[in-house]
């Protein structure tokens, strides 16, 4: 196979096939099992990023407040933040060879800057919080939990789709 | 059979970190490969156009979940090796319903946000900014929304366990399930947006074969290693726990009973059957003080119906109180296993005490018990007070009251004996300053030899272990110079009671007139302990030492030789005088140091640096053993010494210089 010829030197290249992806990402998290002895994670790496940078500005308040103050002195001295540093960098690779990194604000034809900017932030303040509530997102609960079929994260990626759809009818407009 | 990190409690090394970023390439690269580093892509699943995320994700719970199984029936991997996320009902489906809002609002999530970064998109940059902010938003009202995190945690639990099939066999009907909705995510896919490209496509019906025949090949595989591998994972923990407890264990453990009433369990019953005067001090929330003799009557209504606790600070008056219930029929009947102690110790101990790192959501349970059992305010100080080798020296009334009743503290209270015996802290014992010092050596009120000191707190019941809590008369002397006496024999987990007896009462914070139960120890005698008490010869070498600071510490008129009780009015040549009274504060009778920041400006024009030797003294070493707590332990001056003689010593021997005058 040469795709190369077939396609424009400037466009991206295509996705790869959706279930031989789903397939190598099967295989990444089964190695994680039989090595680690865990599954992968991503708010995790992102949650101590958040109490780094919070006890930067106020450290006492961080070494002394209920939840981040059981992480210790050194947040960042955990696998999931080298797992979510590396997940970035996979990410590049791949964007990077498949020539699909586009520095852009991604939006819906009719959605302003400025509602998408609100948007991504107000999921991500929602998601952030919930994945804390929860103890992972999609990928530590969901993705993890299913795979061990534990009860809980099986009854997570339910519950994440279940609002997911009745919510989606009411922010339609974002990318119609 | 591979020993995983987890397995060696090794996440936390280089290896693993090392590790951990080579996974994370490959989620990362795998995640972008399927094209979720585009919003607009991910989205499309809630709108049902492009099905790409239905797609990747079950296929890769499928793969994984076969890999999984196969390793486990094959015994490639024993399911101790492995961390299984616990269910916790509450926290996981509110969790989920509130990331489902998140994930459809942005059409991001954590992971795929982070290949959005990687493949520029700003809109992942925001998410991600978003999810930190609500990652500190819960740590900031972690009191209040701290509980939800652990609300219904039910522990290891298995989906294949509760419909009543093996794990292979599960992962064949989720493998059926996860075609199908293959084929239905291609069909609507088609319908909705003229896409479903894999529709009928050879490529998918190979897939699905394959999947369904490596499914139904785990599900048909002999377990390898008998049947570990299907039942282990379940019994792992809470399972085997309370098979062992229904199989005629009469003990309820700790985290287990805490669990329980944090439940809100109603068929729980906790029966506190110590003195109401220790009841009164302190007891696990929700329990009910019976005393042993009226156990029969008042658990008759609860024989045999729901579970019964009993407590009392050991085990043995409960062991033999079930006993006895279980000789008159009741089977319902437990004892809470090594007592209040344990409680105390598995339950209460501040995470940031414990010996063992817990993983993030054992931590977040420890905070959600103590938040539920420990009311308030008192969490800083009990945090502090435990660490045996940084006791702070003061504790408020509020964190006393709090510890009351735990086994290893004792309160000793040094006010007089008619004022003892009229009302007390409960639990607390009355003991003298005047039983730590005597005659030695010729010289009259010096501190006891260190194992004269071991021999009272051997006879107070007072271990190594054991917290000592002071509460000083009206003079604060008293109290620092058995503090001490403590200090001498190394027993540096004391702390005094700031205000008071009087600030006690005066907040009604509860007394009784009851003496304690105790029973006496050998308290190993150290040596060794004491490197701060200095004699006159070293005393009087210091003096000649420029940078030595000699602070006396008796009153003005004393330093100055106008007033004497001593064989020659004066001073030490050199001295300087800081009056002891000066560093407490009388307020209402309630008598406090003064605040650290005042006291240490005081100080600061008296001696040059933290480092500076500094030898405090006064006639007898009473007065001089509260100056000396308040430089070492208040201020954190270094190298402090107490000169115990003092000028009563000095005086007597006239071959010593003296100086007078000023003041």
């Amino acid at each position: 196979m040469n795709p190369d010829s077939n396609i424009p030197s400037t466009g991206p290249k295509p996705h790869m096939n959706p279930y031989l992806a789903g397939v190598l990402l099967g295989l990444v998290l089964l190695a994680s099992f039989l090595t680690l002895g865990v599954g992968l994670g991503a708010s995790a790496g992102i949650a101590r990023a958040g109490a780094f940078a919070q006890s930067c500005i106020m450290p006492q308040h961080v070494a002394d407040s209920a939840y981040f103050g059981t992480w210790g002195k050194d947040p960042l001295r955990y696998y999931l933040v080298f797992m979510f540093v590396g997940t970035l960098l996979g990410g590049l690779v791949s964007a990077i060879m498949g020539r699909r990194v586009r520095p852009q604000l991604e939006r819906g034809p009719t959605a302003s800057r400025s509602r998408r900017i609100v948007m991504a932030l107000a999921g991500g303040i929602l998601a952030g919080f919930a994945s804390r509530v929860a103890s992972g997102c999609t990928s530590g609960q969901a993705l993890t939990g299913g795979a061990m079929l534990a009860t809980g994260s099986l009854l997570f990626l339910g519950a994440m789709f279940a609002s997911g759809y009745a919510m989606a009818w009411f922010v339609r407009r974002q990318w119609q | 059979m591979i020993t995983t990190f987890f397995g060696q409690d090794g996440l936390g090394s280089s290896a693993a970190f090392v590790l951990s970023l080579l996974l994370g390439f490959g989620f990362g690269f795998a995640l972008e490969q399927a094209g979720f580093g585009s919003s607009r892509r991910l989205a499309g699943i809630f709108y049902f156009r492009d099905m790409t995320v239905l797609r990747v994700m079950f296929t890769a719970m499928v793969t994984a979940m076969l890999g999984l199984q196969l390793a486990l029936a094959l015994g490639v991997v024993s399911p101790e090796q492995i961390y299984f996320l616990p269910t916790i009902y509450g926290a996981q489906i509110v969790g989920g319903l509130l990331f489902g809002v998140g994930f459809v609002l942005s059409s991001w999530c954590p992971g795929t946000a982070a290949v959005g970064l990687a493949s520029g998109r700003l809109d992942a940059l925001i998410f991600l900014g978003g999810a930190a902010l609500g990652s500190i938003l819960f740590n900031e009202f972690y009191g209040i929304v701290g509980p939800l995190a652990t609300w219904g945690d039910s522990g290891v639990k298995f989906m294949w366990a509760a419909i009543g099939v093996s794990g292979p066999v599960f992962a064949l009907l989720f493998s059926a399930v996860a075609v199908a909705a293959f084929w239905g995510s291609e069909w609507i896919e088609k319908k909705v947006a003229g896409a479903g490209p894999y529709l009928g496509s050879p490529f998918l019906k190979a897939f699905s074969v394959t999947i369904l025949v490596g499914a139904l090949a785990v599900a048909l595989l002999p377990p390898a290693t008998s049947s570990t591998t299907v039942t282990a994972p379940a019994a792992v923990s809470e399972t085997g726990m309370l098979q062992a407890m229904e199989a005629g264990e009469d003990h309820i453990d700790p985290d287990e009973l805490a669990d329980r009433l944090m439940a809100g369990d109603s068929s729980l019953l906790l029966v506190d059957i110590r003195t109401p005067a220790e009841f009164a001090a302190f007891h696990i929330r929700g329990a009910v003080n019976v005393a042993a003799a009226d156990l029969p009557e008042v658990l008759g209504p609860h024989k045999n119906k729901g579970t019964v606790v009993l407590y009392s600070n050991g085990m043995t008056h409960p062991a033999q109180a079930r006993d006895s219930l279980a000789r008159m029929g009741f089977a319902n009947a437990y004892l809470l296993t090594d007592g209040l102690q344990g409680f105390m110790q598995q339950v209460l101990k501040p995470v940031s005490l414990r010996s063992t790192p817990l993983s993030e959501a054992q931590a977040g349970k420890v905070n959600a018990w103590r938040a539920f059992f420990l009311s308030g305010p008192q969490s800083h100080a009990a945090k502090t007070v435990d660490t045996a080798s940084d006791t702070p020296r003061l504790v408020e009334t509020s964190w006393l009251q709090e510890n009351l009743g735990r086994v290893d503290l004792r309160i000793i209270d040094l006010r007089p004996q008619p004022a003892y015996n009229v009302g007390h802290i409960p639990g607390s014992v009355r003991m003298d300053v005047e039983h730590f010092r005597g005659a030695v050596g010729g010289v009259s009120s010096m501190l006891l030899p260190a194992d004269l000191i071991a021999r009272h707190l051997g006879l107070l019941g007072i271990n190594l272990e054991t917290t000592v809590v002071l509460v000083p008369t009206d003079k604060l002397q008293d109290a620092t110079l058995v503090g001490m006496a403590l200090e001498r024999i190394g027993h540096m987990r004391y702390a005094i009671l700031n205000g008071g007896w009087e600030q006690w009462v005066a907040e009604k914070r509860p007394t009784d007139t009851l003496l304690p139960t105790i029973t006496a120890t050998e308290y190993p005698v150290p040596t060794g302990a004491d490197t701060f008490t200095v004699d006159y010869q070293q005393v009087l070498a210091l003096s000649q030492n420029r940078g030595a600071v000699l602070l006396d510490v008796r009153p003005g008129d004393f330093f100055a030789g106008k007033k004497s009780d001593e064989a020659r009015a004066g001073r030490i040549p050199g001295a300087v005088n800081r009056p002891f009274t000066l560093d407490v504060s009388t307020n209402n009778a309630v008598i406090r140091f003064k605040p650290s920041s005042e006291l240490a400006e005081a100080y600061a024009k008296l001696i040059p640096s933290k480092d500076s030797p500094v030898v405090v003294s006064c006639r007898t070493g009473h007065q001089a053993s509260q100056t000396y707590f308040v430089l070492r332990h208040l201020l954190g001056y270094r190298r402090v010494s107490w000169y115990d003689g003092g000028w009563a010593e000095w005086a007597s021997r006239p071959e010593l210089p003296i100086e007078t005058g000023g003041g």
